[in-house]
């Protein structure tokens, strides 16, 4: 091969790189502008593949899946060569020079024809800058590939954009140890707020252990494990506290928590006569102010202290007293949600609801059952011995007779503490709104004068039955 | 290097022989400067050619011309219904030789030249025209079990007259597809007849020079074959030859005219004419290779004798031009 051909040959590379060069390039420019517009495109979705790559990365993702296809699509072969040497010879007006020396080099033509096109060929092509000649047309995609990349990162920046929520959960479900995490914080909150020492000691050892097992990311299999070690406790401590003889179980929870805010107010009370009256005073004075406190009158009746004239310091040890019990039994019932919180979350699984619970564990009462709540009360079920009473819950209040007077929030009927006693409200959960007091001694209301249990959707049938029945007749 | 100075002197020399001849002949031929390019081709590809035009637009002239230019004898034969082979390649005669004997002499014909004209090849009778095909095809006759060779290089212009279509034998499709070329004759302009009156009716004829001789065309055949040519080049007149066909490879689909109005596209003698021809066009241009526009130019008159059309394009008035025309617009150069 004569050097001519050589430098000939070597310049025809040089070309047909160059050109190859420009494809390749326009390939990868148009696959990052799919990536982009695919991760656009994706972007409710990207819950799923969050727990596989960063958001930031996925149109990486989407390039490297698509690259290969598209690159693959685009093989430079010899026929590209041969398109890509017309395209020149177009362009520079060579008859088709360039093509046909490029074939008789490829076939080692060594004819005196051959030779003077590769030498005409060669003349033409020596001082041709392929890059300076033949630039890079960009396309569409190209031009879009840079806006479609900031508004990629636009979005991720400022946290834009869906999530898909057609009743599927995309978000990773709570473990069970995150779920006793957010209940023990709300089980210390409330224990704070109503002085519960115990409640607040168990709040404490239950976020410790379930933020161990967060940690070290334990398996929920074995962290209940754990747990039922903890719940075992729990019941053990609810025991002894029932055993301390704390008040009687029939108190509502608001009744203890009226009895302990009406004990604040007596200490105050006994505080202010301290220092301005003498005891003969403060016996009267203090009997006046009973009869405004119905809990703590009433409490007073069951020591068999009412009428009594107390002096000052057996006053002051009958109230820590009452205080002390009060507060024993609200405890004793928190620890008990707390139980039973426990004992739910062991049944369930991850990700289940477990709202519910935790509402009930940081309101801590339940003074009957929720209209909405499924109970495995047989006497739900029409048709099934319809009328049994199957006993009460504890926290049912006792009804007596002229129940108008103690139906608490009655402004102007009888002796009410809740006006008083308020006035010194704490701070959090221990506020209640107006309407949620109603709804509730609504319920109890109705659970009162309505001793059969039929179930509400029936009612108007059943009703309707009879009525019929006495029109029949006529 | 040397057989590389010899192409260039070679293409060089082409060239100029090329121009030569076109200048020499636009002193007596007015216009036609395509016409004549085509038939210097058509020489120098070995092949022949069919003239079809009205009367009287210089097509003896031209052919006489182009004979004594390139010193090549000239013949023409005007063919009439009641012309016979004999006529044409020449006949044994009875005569007497030097000792008073009876001999048979075999009399040359008309066919016996470089360039014969077969004026109005259409008026003969199939017999006479066959006589002159087979010696277009085999350059040579044989009269009385003897094989007389023609003259070196031959080539046949022949003639057909498209107004006296009647009483006519038109060559069948066979014999057409035989011609290397048709060429069409087109009317002069009104400048061209000015110069055509003063050139014919004003001054004494004009005297040509020579330019070339048989030598050197038989040489500038040769160079013609060594003109290389690229396999995509190569390519595209396949295609384009493909594409006349009504019923293409599966998956292509065919040029809608050619699909509508073709009955036969054209035979594998076309790609070998255009091929040919493209490199002939080529070295007259100096140029070392085949280019694209080299077959472009020379597919229509490679390939407007060869399709066979039906009836619905005469109806319609579709012509050959039209469907190589559509043929070329479709066909890209590169696939």
């Amino acid at each position: 091969m004569s050097l001519e051909a050589e430098a000939l040959r070597k310049k025809l590379a040089e070309l047909l790189s160059w050109e190859r060069r420009k494809r390749h390039e326009q390939i990868l420019t148009a696959v990052f502008c799919y990536a982009l517009l695919a991760a656009l495109f994706t972007l409710p979705f990207h819950g799923l593949l969050e727990t596989v790559i960063s958001r930031w990365f996925i149109p990486i993702l989407f390039f490297g899946v698509m690259a290969p296809f598209f690159l693959v699509r685009g093989y430079w072969g010899l026929a590209d060569s041969a398109r890509a040497l017309a395209r020149i010879d177009k362009t520079l007006r060579l008859d088709e020079r360039t093509l046909t020396a490029w074939e008789l080099l490829e076939r080692n033509e060594t004819r005196a024809a051959a030779l003077m096109v590769l030498k005409q060929a060669g003349e033409k092509l020596a001082n041709l800058d392929p890059q300076a000649l033949f630039r890079r047309n960009w396309s569409w995609q190209a031009y879009c590939a840079l806006p479609l990349l900031l508004l990629w990162l636009g979005l991720l920046w400022f946290d834009v954009g869906l999530r898909f929520d057609g009743g599927v959960q995309f978000s990773p479900p709570q473990t069970v140890a995150q779920r006793l995490r957010e209940f023990s914080r709300t089980l210390q909150e409330k224990a704070k707020n109503e002085g519960l020492d115990e409640s607040l000691r168990v709040g404490r050892e239950l976020e410790q252990l379930a933020q161990k097992g967060i940690d070290e990311k334990t398996g929920d299999e074995r962290f209940k494990a754990d747990l039922a070690g903890v719940q075992n406790k729990i019941a053990t401590m609810g025991k002894s506290a029932a055993e301390q003889q704390p008040l009687s179980a029939s108190e509502s929870q608001q009744d203890l928590r009226d009895l302990k805010a009406e004990l604040e107010a007596a200490r105050d009370l006994l505080n202010i006569g301290d220092a301005t009256k003498g005891s003969r005073e403060l016996g009267k004075q203090w009997l006046d102010q009973l009869a405004t406190l119905p809990q703590l009158k009433k409490q007073f009746e069951k020591e068999g202290q009412a009428g009594q004239s107390l002096s000052q310091s057996d006053l002051k040890s009958l109230l820590d007293k009452l205080d002390n019990q009060a507060t024993r039994e609200l405890d004793r019932r928190t620890l008990l949600d707390a139980q039973q919180f426990l004992e739910q979350l062991m049944k369930q699984g991850p990700g289940e609801k477990g709202e519910s619970d935790v509402k009930v564990a940081g309101q801590g009462e339940r003074d009957s059952p929720e209209d909405n709540e499924t109970t495995n009360n047989r006497s739900n079920l029409p048709g099934k011995e319809p009328g049994k009473r199957e006993g009460e819950s504890a926290s049912v209040p006792e009804f007596q007779a002229g129940a108008a007077a103690h139906v608490k929030g009655l402004l102007g009927e009888g002796g009410s503490s809740g006006v008083v006693l308020k006035a010194k409200p704490s701070g959090g959960k221990s506020e209640i709104s107006q309407d949620e007091v109603i709804a509730s001694y609504r319920r109890q209301a109705e659970a009162e004068l309505n001793p059969e249990r039929v179930p509400e959707a029936l009612r108007e049938t059943i009703k309707n039955y009879f009525l019929s029945l006495g029109i029949g007749k006529e | 290097m040397e057989a590389v100075a010899e192409i260039e002197t070679r293409m060089q020399r082409a060239r100029h022989s090329f121009d030569d001849l076109k200048a020499e002949m636009a002193r007596i031929i007015v216009g036609h400067e395509g016409l004549i390019e085509q038939v210097f081709i058509a020489l120098v590809c070995g092949g022949h050619c069919l003239l079809e035009g009205v009367p009287g637009l210089g097509k003896t002239l031209m052919v006489r011309s182009l004979g004594e230019i390139l010193s090549l004898s000239f013949s023409r034969i005007q063919f009439t219904p009641d012309l016979m082979p004999a006529d044409i390649t020449g006949t044994n005669v009875l005569t007497d030789d030097p000792s008073g004997r009876k001999i048979f002499e075999f009399q040359r014909g008309p066919v016996f030249a470089h360039i014969v004209l077969a004026d109005e090849i259409n008026r003969a009778t199939p017999k006479t025209q066959s006589a002159l095909l087979e010696a277009m095809q085999e350059q040579s006759v044989t009269v009385g079990g003897k094989v007389h060779r023609l003259e070196n290089p031959f080539m046949v212009l022949a003639t057909q007259n498209p107004i006296e279509m009647e009483g006519t034998y038109p060559l069948p499709e066979a014999q057409v597809d035989r011609f290397f070329f048709k060429l069409l004759l087109q009317y002069p302009t009104r400048d061209e007849l000015a110069r055509i009156a003063d050139f014919t009716t004003a001054g004494p004829p004009v005297a040509l020079h020579e330019v070339l001789d048989a030598a050197d065309i038989l040489q500038m055949r040769q160079w013609v074959r060594d003109v290389p040519l690229a396999d995509l080049v190569k390519d595209y007149a396949v295609r384009l030859l493909l594409s006349t066909h009504p019923q293409r490879e599966p998956g292509k689909e065919a040029a809608p005219l050619a699909q509508k109005f073709v009955l036969y596209g054209s035979s594998p003698r076309g790609l070998q004419s255009v091929i040919l021809a493209a490199k002939a066009r080529a070295l007259l241009a100096g140029r070392p290779n085949v280019s694209f526009e080299d077959i472009r130019q020379m597919l229509p008159p490679s390939l407007r004798h060869r399709l066979i059309l039906n009836l619905e394009a005469d109806a319609e008035g579709i012509g050959a031009e039209k469907i190589l025309s559509e043929v070329v617009e479709r066909v890209p150069e590169v696939p």
